[in-house]
């Protein structure tokens, strides 16, 4: 059994219909209409202890709702999840002993109490033994950088200093399991190193299991040895992030250094391969667009050697970012995915 | 699993949260003085209308003047305890979502915001308490109980505070059920100062209206504590009140407890 095993995860959310207008408003009174906005559709998952997942997916894919379930603050519709043996829902209280959470749109700092009192009443809440306490809190100061806004409310804190403060707060009690939701966002970047810093640290020296909702595709670079991504409800991808690259990555440019070349036998020989587009072409320099699903490297490479004499050729890869955005732009899809099953590593999300 | 008996672990976390709010409430002096005055200036107001009311008459509805300025510091000590402050806090969390971040914590919510009102009290209301008891004890003509009524007085007054509690509680987790809190609030406050004797002294009711407001849990705000301090039963009978007074305190947590957790099915289906 795994550390985190969800099964079947379904959430559905009653939205109010109102119609626009006064008229719609009075008519909302009388008679309540309702859709069933379906936010999670039957997500499987497993994450073993220990392990950093990114879970990825555009605006309203339902990420923060699937961390909200595991957190025990939202019931699922349907469907079980089970947290180091707890159910967090029906087990709310005991599963808040062994979380930490933070939800970067929200802070769950107190409004009116300095930060260092806020940290001494988590002491207090969590019952966190006093060595721990200090230990923690001072390696925290450090990494974060906190020294300089201690002693202020929550109120007074700019959104860098607040965010670290809530991740700080998050992880006092030393948890065993951390749900992130957009911990980086709107940060710049100093910030967002020291925090990725905190949480790599954190989940080195204890272990602590990390699961992490971002739009910041350095977060997941950085931290996060698995990635999984969900769209309208739905996983539709699950493995590493290597795996993710070379699954999607299908277009490749090769560029090419030329002695000479035949350039009209060469825009002859691209008319007969499929999706080959030229990017430049000239006696020197030749950039091939490619689809590395229709067609090999070595196929173009050896299209371009027999009309030219070729000294020098190199392949750029897209980068990752751009790579995951196409995936849930739906640019690219799992349907349009030729078998290459040895480059996929990790299990397959199950689709439906 | 025996989540029953780890639970309720100790009262560390309670107590930490009641020291944070007691400290909260002086770092907000000024919503301290702000609220006394207000409160003060009604207390004169009071008095100004009663003394014209009770002008060229030595008794109405059985009591007398002495005994009306004494039950309107009475009403005034009891109101104070329990600040407009700590109500709006309780309903504000709900309204502005931050109750999720509690589902978040280790604690029961009903003790937390215990906790809270409590800290809060011991500052704000201990405060007006010592100074009215000063003027109260300096000045002539106000009434002063008997030692054991004294301490029956005291005891009612704690109990008083668990009863407005409850109604506070659960009139903020009302706000779930309705967006305008405000409303519910004030609404909440109309009741609790008619039928609790705060506004005008249960005797002056007419007699149907009289026997409603004994029945319900409001009379054990202001009516009960007054009664034992003006001396208007005996001490068994004040005994009896105050049992009165503690049977609805444990009813209204009670029914705290089953409403928080209806609330927090609405949370937790439809998202906080
Ligand atoms: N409390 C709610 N009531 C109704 N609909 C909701 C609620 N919370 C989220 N939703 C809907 O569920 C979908 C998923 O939302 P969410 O999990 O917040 O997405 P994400 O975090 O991936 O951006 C969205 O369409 C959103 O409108
Ligand atoms: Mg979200």
């Amino acid at each position: 059994m795994s550390f985190i095993e969800i099964r079947q995860l379904t959430k559905q959310f009653r939205q109010a219909v109102k119609e626009p207008g006064l008229a719609g408003a009075v008519k909302h009174l009388f008679t309540q209409k309702y859709v069933d906005k379906t936010a999670v559709a039957g997500i499987d998952l497993d994450i073993e202890e220990g392990e950093t997942v990114a879970y990825v997916g555009p605006n309203g894919a339902g990420k923060s709702t699937t961390i909200k379930m595991l957190t025990g603050i939202l019931i699922p519709s349907a469907g079980t999840i089970s947290v180091g043996g707890i159910d967090p829902y029906r087990n709310r209280m005991e599963n808040a002993r062994t979380i930490g959470a933070v939800f970067g749109q929200r802070t769950q700092l107190w409004w009116d109490i300095p930060i260092s009192e806020t940290f001494s009443l988590l002491k207090d809440i969590y019952e966190i033994p006093d060595a721990q306490y200090k230990r923690n809190l001072d390696q925290f100061i450090e990494l974060l950088g906190m020294e300089d806004f201690l002693h202020l409310t929550a109120r007074k804190l700019s959104l860098g200093q607040r965010m670290r403060a809530d991740l700080a707060a998050a992880l006092l009690h030393n948890p065993r399991t951390v749900y992130l939701d957009e911990p980086t966002i709107g940060l710049d970047i100093a910030v967002k190193q020291r925090i990725r810093e905190f949480i790599r640290a954190s989940n080195k020296e204890h272990g602590t299991t990390v699961m992490l909702t971002t739009h910041d595709l350095g977060d997941i670079e950085d931290l996060c040895n698995r990635l999984v991504i969900i769209d309208q409800g739905s996983l539709i991808y699950d493995g590493t992030l290597a795996a993710v690259k070379d699954r999607f990555a299908r277009e490749r440019v090769i560029h090419f250094q030329l002695q000479s070349a035949d350039l009209p036998a060469l825009r002859e020989a691209l008319d007969h391969m499929p999706k080959v587009t030229a990017e430049k072409l000239d006696r020197q320099h030749v950039s091939l667009r490619f689809d590395r699903f229709h067609i090999t490297a070595s196929e173009v490479a050896s299209a371009v050697m027999r009309c030219g004499e070729v000294v020098d050729f190199r392949i750029d890869e897209p980068g990752i970012e751009h790579v995951i955005k196409q995936v849930y732009e739906g640019h690219i899809t799992l349907d349009e995915q030729h078998a290459d099953k040895e480059t996929a590593a990790g299990t397959e999300a199950s689709r439906r | 699993m025996n989540a029953w008996l780890r639970l309720p672990r100790s009262w560390r976390a309670y107590t930490g949260i009641a020291t944070r709010s007691m400290q909260n409430t002086l770092a907000y002096r000024l919503s301290y003085v702000v609220n006394f005055a207000s409160s003060f200036v009604l207390l004169i107001a009071m008095y100004a209308l009663w003394s014209a009311i009770y002008a060229g008459r030595d008794e109405l509805a059985g009591m007398s003047w002495t005994q009306m300025k004494t039950y309107l510091i009475i009403s005034f000590i009891s109101n104070s305890l329990l600040s407009y402050y700590s109500e709006s806090r309780i309903s504000g969390k709900i309204l502005d979502g931050s109750v999720s971040a509690d589902l978040l914590k280790p604690l029961d919510f009903q003790k937390a915001r215990l906790a809270e009102t409590l800290g809060s009290t011991v500052i704000e209301g201990g405060l007006t308490a010592i100074l009215t008891f000063i003027v109260v004890l300096s000045a002539s003509g106000i009434l002063k109980p008997d030692f054991i009524h004294s301490l029956l007085f005291i005891l009612s007054v704690l109990a008083s505070l668990m009863v407005k509690f409850g109604i506070v509680y659960m009139a903020g987790l009302l706000c779930f059920w309705s967006t305008g809190s405000l409303g519910i609030v004030w609404a909440r406050m109309a009741v609790t100062s008619l039928f609790s004797g705060a506004l005008v002294p249960l005797s002056f009711f007419p007699d149907w209206l009289e026997k409603l407001a004994l029945v319900l849990p409001f009379q054990g705000i202001v009516h009960t504590p007054a009664a034992i301090y003006l001396e208007e039963v005996s001490a068994w009978g004040a005994l009896g009140l105050l049992a009165v007074q503690c049977v609805w305190a444990c009813v209204l947590w009670l029914c705290g407890k089953l409403m928080w957790s209806w609330a927090v099915r609405q949370i937790t289906i439809h998202g906080g």
